[in-house]
Parts: structure tokens; sequence; C-alpha cells
């Protein structure tokens, strides 16, 4: 089935050999900008339902974001939603909060919104278009050939790439990254973004997944088992030894250290020293780990797509399993303010899930 | 005017009196007799070769946009092509067994064989079509569902179970509860063993005789989709022929019981029967054919044959018993009633003619064949029938017993007590009283009536009814799979190959959106929500691509591997299906209305958003053009009916005593139908021009006896008296056994049959009662005397219909 491979939403290099001219000729002129980037999302009662990419914590509020530019606030721990202003109608694919106040989410068509208000209302700070011209004069002012021609694509593309994850260490410092290769960085909260592509070592220019911080470090996890550190605070990006050759789509930095990169067909790997050496976590499930978290006793949880939940410890690196109720499927994972347990996905928010194993699983108890 | 003393012997009567009509019929009844038998033989011999069927495009409004877009298109509209969904579903344990995937083998294999399925089309777990993917670092991976190596062992049971679960049908092809699977089955429009249309039908039987065949204590088996839906409807159509000989078994001994003469009751029967039969052999000669509507029509004529024939029978009787020889007896009172049969008749193919305005198929069929039907009626009940009792005469005792009342009358005796209660509606505090329950009446029904919902109120299938087997099989889907019964499908044009753009993608999925906020909308699918998912699935199954990426090459690659029924062949054409909670009149309107607000603001030039096909789409059609019809079906027929009586009466205040009970039985009838959940639709809109058209000949019978007494002098309750006698208890007699005979159709399995059949009955006996309570009253506020001779200062052609018992009174 290798043909499929080259069917993937972008074939690049195909692309560049079949539409040189139609392309080039674009170079001065950007498509015209999608109905949805200056679309307020529809205010629906369908939002808690619809499908929800991530979810995080502001403060004691829960906030999920996904599809449609839809942002849903929960103050009861996941008993009650509602809905978020939002300016844009693209599909969101991850949100931070530093605290109570300051978060921000990015998605598709390159849209970065920060919200100074616990999440209850957004702006818009950038968008793809904005991105690919930043690219562009970033690669102008550098000179280098190859960064300037990629510039010059991500242009006359449009704004058609998503961001995928962010890691922003305070109220100031942040990096977004996302599909091929693209990462930015802020110094001013994302007043002001500087593209950071040429920092990293990633010639492929293969999707970014993820980025967190961990014991000084930066990791990055993207595609094709790629995984990046920075230990100059972000200046430079080095790949490290990869143990596997599928996606990643996800890192868990623990508190003491540790950390599970986690993505493709149930593979997680576990590393205490930055990622320098990784030992597998036999998960044995089969569906593309989309989530992890560290519940507040110190136990690590990972979740698969398809809605089955790994607990494990970073001691005693045996999974022991759960499901999610009604199989939920999950995108995202976050502990609530009271303990509980809540997730996002296909369909939607689910909360209240299962935060112990299933009797038949534990073993270790 | 001159009045005539009957005369006691067939010579004594002058063979040229009359007009020339009763002249030409009367002086030749032997050539009548022979003319209507060859009539009978040639159109009975025709009618043998009547068709029953029952037409889908046929029910709907073929000239309104939204039918015509969807008939342009529908060629290229592959997801709602004619197909069949078969569950085979086990009662204990999973589907994942030896036995029942053994089971479900052979029953593929025997559906497989069967002529007209689309073979490389059909899909259960069994076809080599239903496969699993999953991602690998590879790519992606896949098989078939059943193994290639599958032996029924449980390590193979294990790996189907997996691969369904992979698959990505669970919801589709296996139920979520795995406990059910389905044998999807696409049908081809022609049947490639005869060349013809499919013969919905046959494929039916042939469905039900597999489902005999597999279906055991184990084995269930669910079988929905439009042609078992039609093979069940010709079936129930079969079933009708059942309720129309119990209507003329009903009407048999009612008539017998109140007649007690067996020539006469024989007579009428007869003819009314003849009547049907040559609507019968005329529709057939014209090339119609009987679909699950129009076959209530032979019923109609049939009852309004008896109704008309029995004021007939009853006419010849009294004269009988009054000592007048048969064929004068036949003679005068063909003279009295032709004209007040006639204008009824008249006005009853008016009433249904008026339906031809509503252009939907089946009603203008129904208004041909019932126009037809009436007017056959002219000439069997109201010419035929006096010349058959003119030879056969009537049982002595029976003409004895029907001058009964009057001769109790006249002999000063006390009057029968429903006469004497019926006629006090004619004094002031009775007339006053019914007026004011009457308006009462009216007010409650409006106010009940304002509730009337268009359209098709109850879920499921709405032609059958709600517990049938098609409608549980129907609950069934619903209950198990991604399905809804109740779609509703926008067609989306697009320039050859641009079908997947997006912008057109993007409007497509705004438009979803839109509709997806609507109560009563469930879900949407389209090219766009499939390209989100696709786009996730191609990004290697990362739920964080779930979006409408606007990259046209990227979205072009989800073509290739898309479901045929979301696109076209030259994908120039996108449908977004609307799967709605049900089909009510206000979840169609406002669909239509979100839908039309949004393409008369989108601002795509080469791409056309068109309305609407599906179920839900049709039906929102036929909502509309059934709403419009309706107000302009109701003038057209009150304004033909209230002619007609002008004609007849040649006074308004007569022609006002006549409406306005109708026009109450108009207002109840809709209360009615709001009280029981009835909604106005293509079944119930006929009957309400039918109950106006059906429901004038009883006050035309009585009204035009009133009125000739009444202008002869009498008073309004001596004339009310007389119309009692002469034709009120026929009306009294028709009303009650129409009402009896039509109510049988509530056994129909066809809802929208029951439906009908409950509302004429109502209309039936509602009308009657209007007739003989309300018309009195409204004769004592309306018609006095004197204003009477102001109105008709010449004879009106209603002073034929005075009756006989004139003549016996001394004149005043």
């Amino acid at each position: 089935m290798n043909i499929l491979r080259y069917t993937r939403a972008w074939p690049l290099s195909l692309c560049l050999a079949l539409l040189p001219a139609v392309a080039l000729a674009d170079d001065a002129a950007p498509p015209r900008s999608p109905a949805v980037l200056a679309q307020p999302a529809l205010i629906s009662a369908k939002a808690p339902r619809s499908v929800l990419l991530a979810i995080t914590r502001a403060g004691e509020r829960l906030v999920a974001v996904g599809e449609r530019g839809i942002i849903v606030l929960s103050d009861d721990n996941g008993g009650s939603w509602r809905q978020a202003q939002v300016p844009v109608s693209v599909s969101l694919t991850a949100v931070q909060f530093v605290d109570a106040e300051q978060g921000w989410a990015v998605g598709h068509l390159g849209v970065v919104l920060r919200s100074q208000d616990g999440g209850q209302s957004w702006h818009k700070q950038l968008d793809g278009t904005q991105a690919a011209q930043l690219a562009l004069a970033s690669a102008r002012a550098g000179g280098d050939e190859k960064r300037l021609k990629d510039a010059e694509w991500l242009v006359a593309d449009g704004p058609d790439k998503p961001f995928l994850d962010l890691y922003f260490s305070d109220r100031r410092n942040g990096y977004i990254v996302g599909a091929y290769g693209l990462i930015l960085r802020t110094r001013d909260g994302g007043d002001s973004w500087q593209p950071w592509m040429a920092h990293l070592d990633n010639p492929q220019g293969l999707n970014l997944y993820a980025i967190r911080h961990l014991d000084g470090a930066l990791l990055i996890a993207g595609e094709r088992g790629l995984l990046l550190r920075s230990r100059d605070d972000g200046a430079s990006f080095q790949a490290l030894a990869s143990p596997y050759e599928g996606s990643f789509f996800g890192l868990l930095t623990t508190r003491r250290g540790g950390v599970l990169a986690y993505g493709l067909r149930g593979n997680a790997w576990w590393s205490t020293d930055q990622g320098d050496s990784w030992q597998a976590l036999p998960t044995g499930v089969e569906s593309a780990l989309s989530a992890g978290l560290e519940l507040s006793d110190g136990r690590l949880l990972l979740a698969s797509q398809s809605g089955e939940l790994l607990f494990t410890t970073p001691e005693r690196l045996q999974v022991e399993h759960q499901r999610t109720h009604e199989g939920a499927t999950v995108a995202a994972l976050v502990e609530a303010a009271d303990g509980s347990l809540a997730s996002v996905g296909l369909g939607g928010v689910a909360a209240q899930q299962p935060v112990t194993p299933s009797p038949l699983s534990r073993n270790s108890l | 005017m001159k009045r005539e003393t009957p005369p006691a012997t067939p010579a004594a009567f002058d063979a040229q009196s009359g007009n020339l009509l009763e002249r030409l019929i009367f002086n030749n009844r032997g050539a009548v007799i022979l003319l209507c038998l060859c009539i009978t033989l040639l159109l009975g011999w025709q009618a043998t070769g009547i068709g029953i069927n029952a037409s889908y495009e046929k029910t709907i409004p073929a000239k309104h946009p939204f039918v015509v877009n969807f008939l342009n298109e529908r060629s290229e509209l592959n997801g709602l092509g004619n197909a069949l969904r078969i569950a085979v579903a086990v009662e204990q344990g999973d589907i994942f067994t030896a036995e029942y995937l053994d089971t479900l083998a052979k029953l593929n294999d025997e559906i497989y064989l069967l002529p007209g399925v689309d073979k490389p089309y059909m899909k259960s777990l069994w076809t080599p079509t239903t496969r699993w993917t999953a991602v690998t670092e590879e790519g992606l991976d896949g098989g078939t569902v059943i193994p290639d190596g599958y032996d029924g062992s449980p390590a193979s049971l294990d790996e189907i179970r997996t691969n369904v679960a992979r698959s990505g049908e669970i919801g589709q092809l296996v139920a979520g509860n795995f406990k059910s699977s389905v044998i999807y089955v696409p049908l081809l429009e022609i049947d490639p063993e005869t060349g013809k249309a499919l013969d919905a039908g046959l494929f039916s039987e042939r469905l039900e005789a597999l489902r005999d065949k597999y279906q055991n204590e184990q084995i269930r088996i669910h079988i929905t989709g439009f042609s078992k839906l039609i093979g069940d409807l010709i079936e129930g159509v079969g079933q009708v022929a059942l309720f129309f000989v119990a209507a003329v078994l009903i009407m048999l001994v009612v008539l017998f019981a109140y007649t007690r003469c067996a020539r006469s009751t024989l007579g009428v029967v007869c003819c009314s029967l003849i009547g049907v039969l040559w609507q019968l052999g005329l529709l057939a000669s014209l090339g119609y054919e009987l679909d699950p509507y129009s076959i209530l029509v032979p019923f109609l004529v049939f009852a309004i044959g008896m109704s008309h024939g029995l004021q007939k029978m009853n006419g010849i009787m009294q004269d009988i018993g009054r000592g007048i020889p048969a064929v004068v007896a036949a003679r005068l009172t063909f003279r009295r009633l032709f004209l007040a049969g006639l204008t009824a008749l008249l006005s009853d193919a008016v009433g249904f003619a008026v339906l031809m305005v509503i252009e939907i198929r089946v009603i203008q069929d129904l208004a041909i064949t019932a126009s037809i039907g009436v007017a056959v009626l002219i000439l069997t009940n109201l010419v035929l029938l006096p010349v058959l009792l003119s030879y056969t005469s009537v049982s002595p005792q029976a003409a004895q017993r029907s001058l009964q009342s009057e001769q109790d009358d006249l002999a000063g005796k006390a009057r029968h007590p429903l006469w004497r209660l019926l006629d006090r509606f004619t004094t002031k505090p009775w007339a006053i009283g019914a007026l004011l329950t009457g308006a009462a009446l009216a007010v409650l029904g409006n106010l009940v009536a304002a509730h009337l919902q268009i359209g098709d109120l109850d879920p499921g299938a709405p032609e059958l009814r709600a517990d049938s087997r098609y409608n549980r099989d129907v609950q069934f889907m619903n209950a198990n799979y991604a399905a809804s019964s109740d779609i509703f499908v926008i067609m989306v044009r697009t320039p050859e190959d641009q079908c997947t753009r997006y912008g057109t993608l993007a409007a497509v999925d705004q438009l979803a959106w839109r509709l997806e906020q609507l109560p009563g909308v469930e879900s949407t699918s389209s090219m766009a929500s499939l390209s989100k998912i696709a786009t996730a699935g191609y990004n290697e199954g990362n739920f964080k691509w779930y979006e409408l990426v606007p990259n046209d090459g990227a979205l072009g690659a989800v073509q290739t591997r898309a479901p045929r029924d979301l696109f076209n062949q030259g994908c120039s054409l996108l449908s977004l299906y609307v799967y709605l909670g049900d089909h009510k009149a206000e979840t169609l309107a406002r669909v239509v209305a979100t839908s039309e607000a949004f393409i008369a603001e989108q601002q795509l030039p080469e791409v056309k958003f068109m309305l609407a096909a599906g179920s839900a789409g049709i039906e929102a059609a036929t909502n509309i053009v059934v709403e419009q019809s309706m107000q302009a079906m109701l003038y057209w027929v009150y304004g033909a009916v209230i002619v007609l009586c002008w004609v007849t009466f040649r006074s308004w205040r007569a022609v006002l005593a006549a409406i306005l009970p109708l026009m109450l039985t108009s207002i109840l009838a809709e209360a009615l139908m709001v009280l029981l959940g009835m909604g106005v639709k293509v079944a119930t809109l006929p009957v309400i021009a039918l109950g106006v058209g059906i429901g004038v000949d009883y006050a035309l019978y009585v009204l035009s006896v009133i009125l000739a007494r009444m202008r002869a002098g009498d008073s309004l309750s001596q004339a009310y008296y007389s119309a009692l006698l002469f034709t009120g208890k026929v009306v009294l007699l028709t009303g009650v056994t129409l009402a009896v005979a039509v109510a049988t159709w509530v056994f129909s399995p066809i809802k929208f049959q029951a439906d009908m059949g409950i509302l004429l009955a109502f209309m039936f006996l509602v009308n009657m009662l209007g007739a003989l309570i309300l018309l009195p009253a409204l004769a004592w506020l309306l018609l006095r005397p004197a204003s009477l001779a102001q109105d008709a200062p010449q004879a009106a052609p209603a002073a034929d219909a005075e009756p006989p018992a004139a003549s016996l009174r001394t004149q005043p």
C-alpha cells in the first residue's frame, strides 16, 4: 500500500514537479483568504458534542477546543459547558494556559488565538497568510536559497497548513509548531512572531506534532520518528537518535524529569536522560496514542484514539488497561480541579472518565 | 305549472308528455336496456384488463422546482438509487458464530442471484468489497473483513471480529451491538430478464419467500427500502377488494332491511355495480391503472350510485304504493328527480374535477377517474335504474310500507317520532338552538382547526401503519444503524471535474453546519465532511488533521477513495445529505428556509445549490404544493357548488341554506384531523373536496322538495315534513350506510386509506346531520314564502321535484 504514502495531504515534491509555473506566477499575489479565517464561530447547542481536539485547564476552568473554531468552557469540572466567542471558524488543534487568564490556542490555516480572560474571549494573533509572509521576509533577510524557495512555496500555497502544538513557558515566551516543519517563536506573548525553521535540524520538513519543556531543555516530536532537542533555550534544535521509525504524536514530560514519546500503533518510548536513550513501553494496543497525562498522584496515563486508557508508573513500566465510557474516542485528556478525568474526541467532551484500571488488568495493586 | 292526476293504468298515461329526454328514454325502454347491456358487456370485458400499480413519481408534485431539480439530476444521484437493506439479526449471542455467518452467506448468495440486483455493488460481510484498513508505519494496510482462509474456527472468528472493528462498517454494515449485519442490495431500474421496469411487487414477493426460508427462532430478518415499501403497498392494495365486497354486502343488508323488497334492492345494487364496471372499463380503455389512491374511487362511485339509486327507487316505490303502474311511476319519478339527481351528480363530478388544480399526479388521476365514474352514474342510476324498475316493479307490500308515514299523516295519526323531532327544527326555538349550536361548533372547530398541520406527522413510512412490519423494520434499522429514513438532499452543481474545489466544499460545509443547528436535524454528510475525515486518514489517522484544508490538490485526492453517493462520475454534482429526526412539516420548512436563505447569499458564480432530493426533500415540496393547493381547491369546489346550487334553486337564500352546513362540515373535518393527529397531505386533501361535493347531494335533494312545496304555498314545517317523507329518509339511510361502508377502510393496512376512510365517514355523517337539522333551521331563518316569490317569480326547474304527495292533497 505504499502508493498511499504519496496521496497524503500535501505531496509537496509532486506539486513541485507538476505545477511550477502556476505557483511561481502566484508569488506576489497570495490566494484569496478563506472565509473561515474571518468568520466568527457559530454559537451552537451542539458545540460540546462536536469534534474537539484538545483540552486544558485555565485555573479551575476546563477549556476545550476543536472543529469550526469551537471553544467550550466548564466551571464545574465538565458538568456543564458554554461556548466562548471566537473570531475564526477553523479547527483548533492545541490549547495552553500559563495561568488562569492567559492562554493561546493554535489550529488549522495557521491560526493563533489568544485569550486574556481565562478563555471567555479570544482574538486572532496570526494566520497562515501572515505566517507565510513572515517566513518569506525572514528567508529573504537570511539569504539562504533553499529557505527562500520554501518560503515562496509557503506563500503560494496559501494558508493551508495547520499548527499542531504550542508551548509557552510564561506570558511572553512561547513556540508554535505545525505541519511541514513550521515553527515560530514569540518573545512578547504572541504580538510578534519569528519564523524559527532555520534553527531546526529538520531537512525533510517533517510535521512537528509536539513541543514540550523538559528540565531545562526543549523537546520536539514529529513525523517518522522525528525527535529534536534544544539545550540552549531554543537557539538550536538537534535531531536525536530515534528508537522508532513511525510518527510520534505527543510528548508527556513528568515533574521528575522523565519523558514519554508516544504515537502511531500503540508505540510509547520512555527516557529519563532527556532523550539520549529510550526504552519501549509495552502498551499492548494497536491504535495510535493521542494523549498523555501525568496524574496528580504521579501515575502516568496514555490514551489511544480509539478510547483505550493505559495506566503506568515511571517506576515500573507496565501498563494496566481501561476503556473510556461508551468507547469515547480520545484526542486529549485533562485532570479536572476535582481530580476527575475529562477527555475530548470525535464525539466531543466526555467528563468523569475512569481514573483507575479495570479490575481484570489490576494485577499490581 | 300543471299538476297531473296519476293515471291508474299505463294506457291512461300520455306517452308524449314530459320533456324530450324523458320521451326518448321511456318510449324506447327496450332499446335503452339493450344498449346498456351491450355497453356493460363491452366495458366489462375491458375492465378485466385494468392493472394495479403503485408509482412513487405519481405521488409527488412533478412541476414543483424541487422535484424538477431532483428529476433532472436523478441519474447522477448515486446515493438515492433504489436500494434495499436487509438486516440479518441473531436473537441470542452475537454475529461472530460459524452458524450465523453460514446463514448470512447462503442468504447473500440467493439474493445475489435474484434478477434485478445490481450485483457488482451489492455489499455484505461476505462481499469482497467489504474491507478493513489500518494505518501502519508503511502507510495503509488492508484486506477483506472475512479473511481468505476463513474456516469457521474460533481463531478465524476472532480475526473477523477484529477486522469488523477496523473496517469502519460499525453502524453501516454491522450493528453497534454486533447482533445483526446488513446485506445492502442496490437494484437496477430495468429487470435484465424481462427488459422491463423492475416489478416491485414481484421482487418483494421473492424477498418474502427468502424471509420465510431463513427466518427462525435464532435468525430474524428485517427488510427496508423503497421497492419493499412499494411491494407491501401493492400487497395492501389487493386487500382493498375485500373492503369493496364488505361494502356491497353491508349495503345489501341495510337496504333489504329497509325496503324488504329483493327486486328493488338488487336493482339499485346492480345498477351501482354496473356503474363501477363501466368506470373500470373506461379507465382500462383510456390506459389508466389503479393505484393505492384511485383504487378507492370505485367505492365512492358505488356509494354515490347507491345514494342516488335509493332516491329513485324510493320515489318509484312510493308511487307504486299509491297504485300507479310501475312504468308510469318510474317515469314520474324520473321527471321529478332527474334534475335534482343530475345537479347532485354534476356537483360530485365538479367536486372531483377541481382536484385537477393540484399538480400531483395521483390526485389528478383520482380527479379524472372519479369524474368519469360519477358521469357514468348519470346513465346507470338516473336512466337505467328507473327503466329497469319499470320492468321489474317492486314488491307490493314494500310499496305499501313506503307510504306508511304519509298515510298515517293523512289519516291524522301521530307522526313518526323521528320525523316529529326533525320537524321541530323548523320552529323558532329549535331553529335558534340549532343555529347557535352550529355557530358555536363553527367557532370551536375553527379554533381547533387553526392547529391543522401540513404533511405527515407519524414516523416511518407514512404510507403504512406505524405497527406494520415494514415500519417495525425501519425502526430496527434506525435503532441499530446510523441510518435515518428521513433524508433531505441538497444538490450542488459545479463545473465539470471541480466538485472538490475548496471554495465549493467550504460553502457546502457552512450550509451543513447551519442546518445542523436546526431542531429536528440530526446530522449531515457530504463530500466536505468526508474530506475532513479523509484528511485525518491520509495523515496517519491523526485526529488533529480533522479539517477541510484549503488545498485543492489534497481535496481532489480524497475523491479516489470516496463513496460514490457523495458525488457523480464527472465530479460536477455533490450531494449534501441532511438526516432528520422526523418528517414533520415544520422541520422540513425550517430546512427549506435555512437552505434558501443560504443559497440567496452564497456568492460562488459557478456553483449552483439546488433543493431538493431525498424522501424528505420531496416531501417538503409536496407539503408546499399541498398547502398552496388547499385554499385554491376549497375556493374552486365551493365556487362550483354554489353555482350549481344557484342554477337549481334560483334563490340566494336557498344557496346559503345549502352551503352553510357544508362549510360547518369542512371546518369540523379539519378539527377532527387535528384531534386525530392527521396532517393535510396527498391522501387527505382530496377528501376535503370530496366531502363537499358529495355532501351537497343531501342538501339538493332535501332543499329542492322544500322549495317546491313552499313555492306551492306550504308552510316551512309542512314542506320540510314532505321532504323528510319523500327524500329525507333516504338521505338518512344513505348517510349512515355510506359512512359505515367507507369506515371499513379503517382496516386497510395502508395508513392513508384508513385516514381517508375515517374522514369520509365523518363527513358523510356530519353532512347528513347538517342537511336534516341545520338546513331546516337555516330555512326557518332565510326562507320566507314572500321572499321566495320575489326570488323566483317564474317556475323554477326545481318545481319539477315536487313530491307526488302534493297531488293527493287538496289544493290550497
